[in-house]
């Protein structure tokens, strides 16, 4: 499904990500971890094309996405959330899943203006699809509410429904339990084994271990921009490249 | 309170008190007063144009006076060169202005922060020295004279309708008003506003929704051009005279003024910030001297001090006292 | 005019004498745009300020320089003195009551309030001052020296010796002192230069004052050679905010550079294409680098 190979990004003269390979299957649930600084957020950048790739290609479905542009990459069937909360804060909470709607509808300035029978109805059917997708995500009692002034879980839940909305094919989730209490982080693992029952493929990068190993189909470790090990959770777990690196100490990856 | 609670629930009474204000005092007062709010019509319409693009879309343009000058120079040359009546020329300044906020959008929006702002100061203090100096065209600073007023609009019952008074063109500019604020009044309510506001207030977020903000800027900023090219021929009209003042770089954050003042953002803003800035100096008889220095402070402690302006205060004020009410 | 022309003996002759005029108006304005340029991309890398108000703070040193040797017989070098430290106490006044209890709001408002100071500004200079010209005349205002077909009036000289020595002085602050280095650490870096003890309300104040400062210099120099108006800031406020794209936000040399580069394009267009148009050359160079090279000849990567 997504076939992302030798992608290297080079900033200026830090490498950030090193000849990575991965392949995502339909219906996988695959996670990435890494340290800090290990190059996660910017391989998402890069597959949506927040960053240019600065050699490699990246496939979605059979399509070369490398050097489109972000809204271009969603519209191909590639959601995502960010790991800083990205959320419409000043709007309400139902206002925020019918914007994620948008780039299925078809309003434009004319029939906005002279307010046509398919605006209309257009904006009933976002509405009522808004609404579907907080039940499903378990919001739907806020709907009204300023998404500002929720705490930081009911955003992760938030923005999650709103990557919902562009109705994706694969989702990359930047640590959806980033900030969340332990209390609350069972309920966000149930939310995500849900999206990926519901058909989505899902691409998870996240640090909490236990979130990791209980969902995930196979995990990818990075280390410094490289790959460094790949497998099951437990094979992954117990390499010992992987042990060293979360302890402090990265080595290059002998072969994959 | 319970007065400010019925208001504020069907908002539509409120807007229908104001129209009905607007179309019958006129009618009481004086040439001078008349002026005063004929201009102030003018220059809300300026407004309600430039709310869309600041206000919702989140694109401070300090030189809209470009636009104004635009429109107001296609109207009057096409109407005094090409010898072409009013509707015609009016229609024609119309699609100018949307094609020049279109050519100049194009690179303009590519930029954003400060150089957005700067690139639109400098488109309009480029079109202001055009002006200027194509005097063969524009007739350079002394301007143009003749432009014409709207035709006679004859009536079922044989009268007709003249549009050589104050009072007669003041309700063709509160025609135009009124359109305009309901165009924009549906724009912001819809799927289109919804999405202007979301690239106001976080446009990567909205790139990564898969929509193209490149565009829908695009199209904010020629809208709000065509606004206020319509404004610059309606202008044209009411003065028959041309003038480059009309199209002062200074007058483009005059503009801004009035929106931050009224209230950015809001339906009422536009509407309020001209009324309050240009019609409340006029009736104090304030001296020209001070006005400058006065119109700074006033901005000054408004951008301070209260930043959603007056209709943003007010609006906050309303939802605030309606909480509180809820709660006891 | 082209540069090229054909003398009384049919020969080509390149008309050095001409080509020279130019870029020595143009060297001579460069040195006021530098001024303010510096001052400006100072406001806008540290403090994120777009400072609209700048020419007017121009306009105020060149009054004041006109006021204290008109009225009060001050010598001329004391008055550029005293222009800037005037303006640097205007500057430390604007930065604490305007721009530094802004410093959470969004970049709008910041360029709304410069907008407002410079209304407020011109208003006042309108209200006290009097909108008439004023012209400040100097012993040897009249005198110009000629060299080689060129000709330089002996403000002109001054400015570009004054902008020099300016210039220097600020690189040496910058570069030796020890507060010069806080000022460059916190431009290229604000939250490191805040974690390295380095009081960055205090340092930006100060780069504020300085931009102010440099601001009165160029007015108090620029005084004895232009007319004095309210208005007469925006035209260089213009060239200024272009010269700073042009080089970079946030980089002196940049400001420098673009502010030359800028100057010669204005003084050449005005000779050879249009005088009234060169301003709107100006801009096109200005829009061409940003849609080109958004960052500037030496900004930051954006």
């Amino acid at each position: 499904m997504l076939e992302i190979s030798n992608v290297s990004k080079n900033f200026g003269g830090l490498l950030a990500l090193s000849e990575i390979d991965l392949i995502i299957r339909p219906g996988e649930l695959v996670s990435i971890i890494g340290p800090n600084g290990s190059g996660k957020s910017t391989l998402f950048n890069v597959v949506t094309g927040i960053y240019r790739s600065s050699s490699g290609a990246i496939r979605f479905n059979g399509k070369d996405i490398t050097h489109m542009k972000p809204y271009q990459v969603t519209r191909q069937g590639i959601g995502r959330t960010f790991q800083q909360t990205a959320i419409f804060s000043r709007a309400s909470v139902l206002d925020n899943v019918i914007i994620g709607q948008r780039l299925h509808t078809r309003t434009a300035v004319w029939g906005a203006i002279f307010n046509t029978r398919s605006t209309r109805r257009e904006e009933a059917q976002t509405r009522e699809k808004a609404r579907q997708i907080l039940s499903f995500v378990d919001l739907e009692d806020k709907d009204s509410q300023i998404a500002g002034n929720l705490t930081q879980e009911v955003q992760k839940r938030l923005s999650i429904a709103i990557a919902l909305a562009t109705e994706p094919k694969l989702l990359l989730l930047d640590e959806p339990t980033g900030g969340v209490n332990i209390r609350e982080i069972d309920g966000l693992i149930e939310l995500v084994e849900k999206v990926r029952k519901s058909g989505i493929s899902i691409c998870l990068i996240e640090h909490k271990m236990r979130m990791v190993m209980s969902i995930s189909d196979r995990v990818i470790a990075l280390c410094y921009g490289k790959k460094i090990a790949e497998g099951t959770p437990k094979e992954v777990a117990s390499h010992e490249q992987v042990v060293k690196a979360y302890l402090g100490e990265c080595y290059a990856a002998p072969g994959k | 309170m319970k007065t400010i609670e019925k208001l504020s629930s069907s908002p539509w009474m409120a807007w229908l008190v104001l129209l009905l204000i607007a179309l019958i005092v006129p009618m009481a007062m004086g040439g001078y007063l008349i002026t005063i709010i004929t201009i102030v019509c003018i220059y809300a319409i300026v407004c309600i144009g430039l709310n869309l693009l600041f206000g919702y879309t989140g694109l401070l343009s300090v030189g809209h006076s470009a636009f104004l000058g635009i429109g107001a120079y296609a109207f009057g040359l096409i109407a005094i060169k090409f010898g072409l009546g009013f509707w015609p020329s009016f229609c024609a300044s119309i699609i100018i202005s949307g094609i020049a906020g279109f050519l100049i959008g194009i690179p303009a929006l590519r930029l954003r922060g400060h150089y957005f702002v700067l690139v639109t100061l400098a488109f309009a203090v480029i079109i202001n020295i055009v002006i200027m100096a194509w005097i063969e065209l524009t007739g350079g600073a002394g301007g143009l004279a003749g432009a014409p007023r709207p035709d006679p609009i004859p009536l079922p019952w044989g009268d007709v309708i003249r549009f050589h008074s104050p009072l007669s063109m003041y309700y063709f500019i509160l025609f135009f008003l009124v359109i305009i604020f309901a165009v924009s009044y549906r724009l912001i309510n819809s799927l289109v506003g919804k999405t202007f506001i979301a690239i106001r207030d976080d446009e990567n977020l909205t790139q990564s929704l898969g929509i193209n903000t490149m565009s829908n800027k695009l199209v904010s900023f020629t809208i709000s051009a065509i606004i206020a090219g319509i404004a610059g021929a309606l202008f044209a009209s009411y003065n028959t005279v041309i003038s480059p003042d009309s199209a002062g770089f200074m007058k483009g954050m005059e503009v801004v003024a009035y929106i931050i003042i009224g209230g950015a953002g809001t339906l009422a803003g536009p509407l309020v910030g001209p009324l309050v800035m240009i019609a409340i100096p006029e009736m104090l008889q304030i001296v020209p001297e001070i006005r400058g220095l006065l119109f700074g402070i006033i901005l000054v402690l408004f951008i301070i001090f209260l930043p959603r302006g007056v209709a943003g205060e007010v609006s906050l004020l309303i939802s605030r006292i309606k909480s509180q009410s809820k709660h006891t | 005019m082209p540069p090229i022309s054909i003398n009384d003996t049919g020969d080509r002759v390149f008309v050095v004498a001409e080509l020279g005029q130019y870029l020595v108006n143009g060297i001579s304005q460069g040195c006021l745009y530098c001024l303010l340029a510096s001052g400006l991309t100072l406001m806008l890398g540290i403090l994120g300020v777009p400072n609209f108000a700048h020419g007017s703070l121009y306009m105020l040193g060149a009054y004041i320089a006109f006021y204290v040797v008109m009225l009060l017989n001050v010598s001329y070098l004391m008055s550029i003195l005293l222009a800037a430290v005037i303006l640097a106490v205007l500057g430390l006044v604007i930065y604490r009551f305007l721009f530094y209890p802004m410093r959470d709001a969004p970049h709008a408002n910041l360029f709304v309030a410069a907008i407002a100071l410079l209304m407020i500004l011109e208003g006042a200079a309108l209200l006290w001052f009097g909108g008439e010209t004023k012209w400040l005349i100097l012993p040897y205002s009249n005198d110009i020296i000629t060299f080689g077909g060129m000709s330089l009036g002996v403000q002109r000289l001054i400015i570009i010796l004054a902008t020099l020595m300016v210039m220097l002085g600020l690189e040496l602050f910058i570069k030796k002192t020890a507060v010069g280095a806080a000022l460059e650490a916190t431009a290229q870096n604000r939250e490191g230069a805040m974690l390295c003890g380095i009081k960055v309300t205090q340092i930006a104040a100060m780069a504020f004052a300085i931009g102010t400062a440099l601001a009165g210099v160029a007015g108090a120099l620029i005084a004895p050679a232009v007319m004095i108006l309210p208005s007469m800031g925006l035209g260089p406020l213009l060239v200024a905010f272009s010269a700073v794209i042009v080089g970079g936000l946030g980089s002196i040399p940049g400001a420098v550079l673009g502010a030359f580069i800028l100057a010669l394009v204005e003084s050449l267009t005005s000779g050879y294409i249009s005088a009234t148009y060169s301003l709107v050359f100006v801009f096109v160079a200005m829009i061409l680098m940003l849609l080109i090279r958004p960052r500037g000849l030496f900004g930051k990567e954006l």
